[in-house]
């Protein structure tokens, strides 16, 4: 495989080099990953190509002159318009037309994108993508690979990561369909506590430092979180967390999975507008941006996951993963061995869009405030109906989000005439409340009035250690709201929240 | 040895065999979306006009796409759309729109979507498939391409300890793929006419449970212009082994991304301009498939655009009996997600009334066929006239697909070792055919400058337990191709042919 780790930037640490030489990052691959072979045509291809005026009469790829494409453009938002979100979505704004194509210059040429490639995707996606991280998370030793996704990313991951019987650790409440995913691999899942700020580092050390081999197996070496806009919880992790969580990850030999979709989503930056000017938009970004897991990672022990379906799309089905070099030639050589590398045409378009005659990755950071500001006006609103329409009455709270697109609303059940805290469990270790049934109530009288939200307990992780010492259905007397539909999705359906609660409580 | 009874003419109504006991304990334990539960009180509230405040999903207003253009070659001049197309012929343009009707509009073709694909789509390739294919009672689920569908149907299916059937030499490239989860091959012997259904037969009868495990159940094929032999199965064959297949309980597997590829045949009345005439005769020009006779639902079928329209398309359709379909869209949900809005957008486009149309794309296919065999006429030629009075090597003409599979006579070499055989191992090799033949391999690419694939490279190891004794020569010995394209350029396949005579002159004559 052809990979450039990202090129060092200034503000890279200098010992680091010395320091990962030494590391043997093997003993944290499944079973099946340590016997994965590279694709043996492929290594065919790479000798051929290492001897100039050799002729290849090995690979049975079709010519680029039979690809029945010669063209693609794409119309998107002109990037010069002062506020490109907005004026987009009011049709007001003017086009730019992107253009890729197979016989004429380009970012990337149509021969290339639409021809076979390495898993890892092609070079010049994975360099500006590179470029992006340097200037953004400031990467120790990192390489990228291009991904079809964060569902595919972190289900890759798992296979690279786990063996049948492992314990995975994430946070309590999560995006249950990826920890789904894991199940039928044999991987089972160790909750840890959250709090309004998210996953509780103290809980981390105290399952990790009670953990016993003999009677649990062996110890969790993967830790899976979503540090910004948390699903479900939407909180965003501080900075001093995040250093406790990775010195923990340290201490314990974690490999911390940073699945990061909204990390781009971020609300009151205060980014600095002569910044901008004098230096762009990803310096500007990046000054105000949290510190990444990433930007942290001396030791190598962090896979982070981006991808762009909150910030362009979902049907990109284009994200890229940055990890230190062993894993990600082990990544693309499951890559390789399942999916292959990614379509052309997202290639094309992500080169075109981050190059000189698209947006820039400037440009791109540009959009990305646009989108910002957009989301962050109407977290405002949702806040403000929020307060007017349902917390006057104290039977639910919520904390403002910090970025992305959840709100996590506390369900003050206590105020219930039926809610009971003196239970006996129907099994030891079980709920001592009867939140979960309460909740299920609730949600359902909230869809007889015309609303959907999702209940806490959809995202609930079950602990299984016995180490918790409370039941997760005692704590799942929240929703989680989305506040990405328009202004009348949002004034009606906490209008109909407001009122279905008064009815549930009085 | 377990003799199953004999049912050739099984015939299901409408294929509703029990075929779950063939789902690797994965597959059994994956569960549908966890969201399942909640998705079905939803479903069944009787409130309309729900307002949705579930989903983390961008507003499709946020997309930054209005319009995506692709312009690709004109399909009106019903005589040679590829050829046109490289000499600065007409030229159409497909739409994708988000204000303006298309078959696949942008706002919807962007957002997330399950299991097996956006809708329009789906529909599209299950009409085509319906038109060429015929299957009996399948649904279309798709892929990002042939090696996405295949890793997903191996993990449906393969568990450690598990053994797969395939051709005894067989693309590496696939078969290494389920080997890190503990599946292994069985290779069945072949010849020119591809996998032998006697030899497929033979293995299965003389399985012994006790001493390898379970007998093999999944058959691993691909049908025309295999990969590397170019060997195509003929209709009697297909239905021999089809027939083996309910027998023994198999699950045929059948990668087919050469089927239009087929050289040879009658040619389609191309002047003929009524659509529904040409795609008639351009169907009865087509081989049938596994899939058009699987009145079982044991047939798991894989196509894709990866050699028709480009491989960098990513896009590809996996059809199937229902259960299986549902099981391949829990999979996918739970990992890759189906394909990019891109490759959706543009093969719907294509297939739509504003696009080629199935007619028009058909078109395109043929004119493809003939330019490929084009190539492969002009590789025979240059072989013939550079290789083939040496005397060292042949070539058998393929029926279909990308590959020739030249056969090279290593008995002709001065250091040709030939061991008398007296008992022993089924599977050892009595002669140096391929140490020689990976020699040949490096002198040919290091000295001479060209590459080939030598037949090593897909040689599926062989166990005595499955092989049987008498006249059987191993595989070793057998081992005697290169693998060449003649998808490349005239001048490529010129030079190389030259440089392949030169250097088994050198090779042989040493």
């Amino acid at each position: 495989m052809v990979f450039l780790p990202s090129t060092a930037s200034a503000t890279s640490a200098v010992d680091v080099g010395l320091k990962r030489s030494h590391v043997d990052y093997s003993r944290y691959l499944s079973a099946e990953a340590r016997s994965r072979l590279p694709n043996p045509i492929k290594s065919i291809w790479k000798v051929a190509q290492v001897k100039p005026g050799t002729i290849n009469m090995g690979n049975g790829d079709p010519h680029h002159t039979l690809y029945p494409i010669c063209e693609v453009n794409f119309v998107v938002p002109s990037i010069d318009e002062h506020d490109p979100v907005q004026s987009w979505r009011s049709g007001t704004g003017e086009q730019n037309i992107i253009s890729s194509y197979k016989d004429e210059p380009c970012a990337l040429s149509l021969r290339t994108a639409f021809a076979y490639g390495a898993g890892a995707g092609l070079k010049d996606v994975r360099d500006a993508l590179a470029d992006l991280n340097d200037r953004i998370h400031s990467p120790p030793n990192h390489t990228v690979s291009l991904s079809l996704g964060n569902a595919d990313a972190l289900t890759k991951c798992f296979r690279l990561l786990g063996d049948p019987g492992d314990s995975f650790l994430c946070e309590e409440f999560t995006f249950s369909a990826m920890t789904n995913a894991a199940l039928p691999l044999g991987i089972e899942w160790v909750p840890i506590r959250m709090d309004n700020n998210g996953l509780v580092p103290s809980d981390l050390e105290r399952i990790l430092s009670n953990w016993d081999e003999a009677k649990q197996g062996k110890r969790p070496h993967v830790l899976y979180t979503i540090p910004c806009s948390q699903n479900p919880t939407g909180s965003t992790l501080s900075l001093e967390r995040r250093q406790q969580i990775y010195q923990i990850a340290h201490d314990w030999d974690i490999i911390i999975l940073e699945d990061d979709p909204y990390f781009f989503l971020q609300y009151d930056l205060g980014v600095s507008q002569s910044t901008i000017q004098q230096y762009g938009h990803t310096r500007a970004m990046a000054e105000v941006l949290p510190r990444s897991f990433l930007s942290m990672d001396y030791d190598g022990r962090v896979m982070r996951l981006d991808s762009f379906s909150k910030i362009v799309a979902p049907g990109m089905r284009l994200g890229w993963v940055t990890s230190n070099s062993y894993f990600a030639d082990k990544l693309d050589m499951l890559t390789d061995s399942s999916s292959q590398h990614p379509h052309g045409m997202g290639q094309a378009f992500v080169a075109e869009l981050l190059g000189s005659n698209g947006w820039g990755v400037d440009g791109f950071m540009k959009w990305i405030l646009s989108l910002c500001n957009e989301y962050q006006r109407r977290r405002d609103l949702f806040m403000d109906v929020f307060r007017q329409k349902v917390a006057t009455s104290g039977f639910a709270t919520a904390e403002v989000p910090q970025s992305g697109m959840f709100v996590w609303i506390k369900i003050n059940l206590e105020h219930h005439a039926r809610f009971s805290a003196s239970q006996t469990p129907t099994v030891p270790g079980g709920p001592t409340t009867n939140t979960a049934d309460l909740m299920d109530e609730l949600f359902r009288k909230l869809l007889n009035n015309g609303l959907v939200m999702m209940p806490a307990s959809t995202f609930a992780i079950a602990d299984r250690t016995g180490m918790m010492g409370s039941h997760i259905n005692d704590r799942v007397n929240f929703f989680r709201a989305t506040f990405v539909g328009t202004d009348e999705t949002i004034r009606n359906g906490l209008a109909t929240f407001g009122r279905t609660l008064e009815e549930f409580f009085l | 040895m377990h003799t199953p009874q004999i049912n050739n003419n099984v015939t299901s109504d409408n294929g509703v065999i029990d075929l779950s006991h063939h789902l690797s304990d994965e597959a059994r334990i994956r569960v549908a979306n966890p969201l399942k539960d909640i998705m079905r009180v939803i479903s069944e509230c009787p409130v309309t006009d729900l307002i949705p405040m579930a989903n983390g999903d961008p507003h499709h207003s946020f997309y930054p796409f209005q319009q995506i253009m692709y312009e690709v070659p004109s399909v009106q001049d019903p005589s040679d759309p590829v050829t046109s197309w490289n000499n600065s012929g007409r030229t159409q343009i497909f739409h994708s729109y988000r204000d303006q009707e298309c078959a696949l509009p942008i706002s919807k073709a962007f957002r997330y979507s399950r299991a097996a694909g956006l809708v329009q789509c789906k529909d599209a390739l299950t009409n085509f498939s319906n038109l060429i294919f015929a299957p009996p009672n399948h649904h279309v689920m798709l892929t990002f391409g042939n090696s996405d569908g295949l890793t997903k149907v191996f993990r449906l299916f393969g568990q450690k300890g598990d053994y797969f059937l395939t051709d005894e030499f067989s693309y590496p490239g696939i078969t290494n793929c389920p080997l890190p989860y503990g599946v292994k091959w069985v290779g069945i012997k072949m010849d020119s006419g591809g996998i032998i259904p006697e030899e497929l037969e033979k293995v299965l009868i003389r399985w012994d449970e006790a001493k390898l495990g379970r007998r093999p159940r999944i058959l691993y094929l691909v049908p025309v212009g295999q990969n590397p032999t170019g060997s195509t199965l003929s209709v009697d064959r297909r239905k021999k082994i089809y027939a083996i297949a309910q027998t023994w309980d198999l699950i045929i597997i059948e990668d087919d991304p050469y089927y239009f590829l087929r050289y040879d045949v009658p040619q389609t009345n191309c002047a003929s301009a009524d659509p529904d005439e040409f795609i008639k005769n351009f169907t009865s020009t087509l081989i049938p498939t596994f899939l058009s006779m699987d009145v079982d639902g044991r047939v798991i079928r894989l196509d894709t655009f990866s050699k028709v329209l480009a491989p960098g398309m990513r896009l590809g359709w996996i059809t199937s009996n229902k259960l299986f379909h549902l099981k391949l869209g829990e999979y996918t949900d739970s990992s890759t997600q189906p394909p990019h809005a891109f490759g959706q957008m543009f093969v719907t486009e294509m297939l739509s009334e504003h696009g080629w149309k199935i007619e028009g794309f058909c078109r395109w296919l043929r004119s493809l066929r003939l330019e490929y065999q084009n190539r492969l006429d002009f590789l025979l030629d240059v072989f013939q006239r550079e290789v083939e009075p040496t005397g060292y090597a042949s070539v058998k003409r393929p029926e279909a697909g990308m590959f020739v599979w030249i056969e090279v006579f290593f008995e002709k070499h001065p250091r040709f070792v030939h061991e008398r055989c007296s008992g022993g191992s089924p599977v050892v090799a009595r002669t140096n055919t391929e140490c020689l033949l990976k020699e040949l391999f490096e002198t040919l690419m290091n000295v001479q400058g060209v590459a080939f694939v030598p037949a090593s490279m897909f040689t599926i190891p062989e166990n005595a337990l499955w092989v049987e004794s008498d006249g059987h020569v191993p595989l070793g010995d057998r081992t005697r191709f290169l693998r060449a394209t003649f998808a490349s350029t005239e001048d490529i396949i010129e030079k190389g042919m030259i440089r392949l005579g030169k250097g088994l002159r050198e090779f042989f004559q040493e």
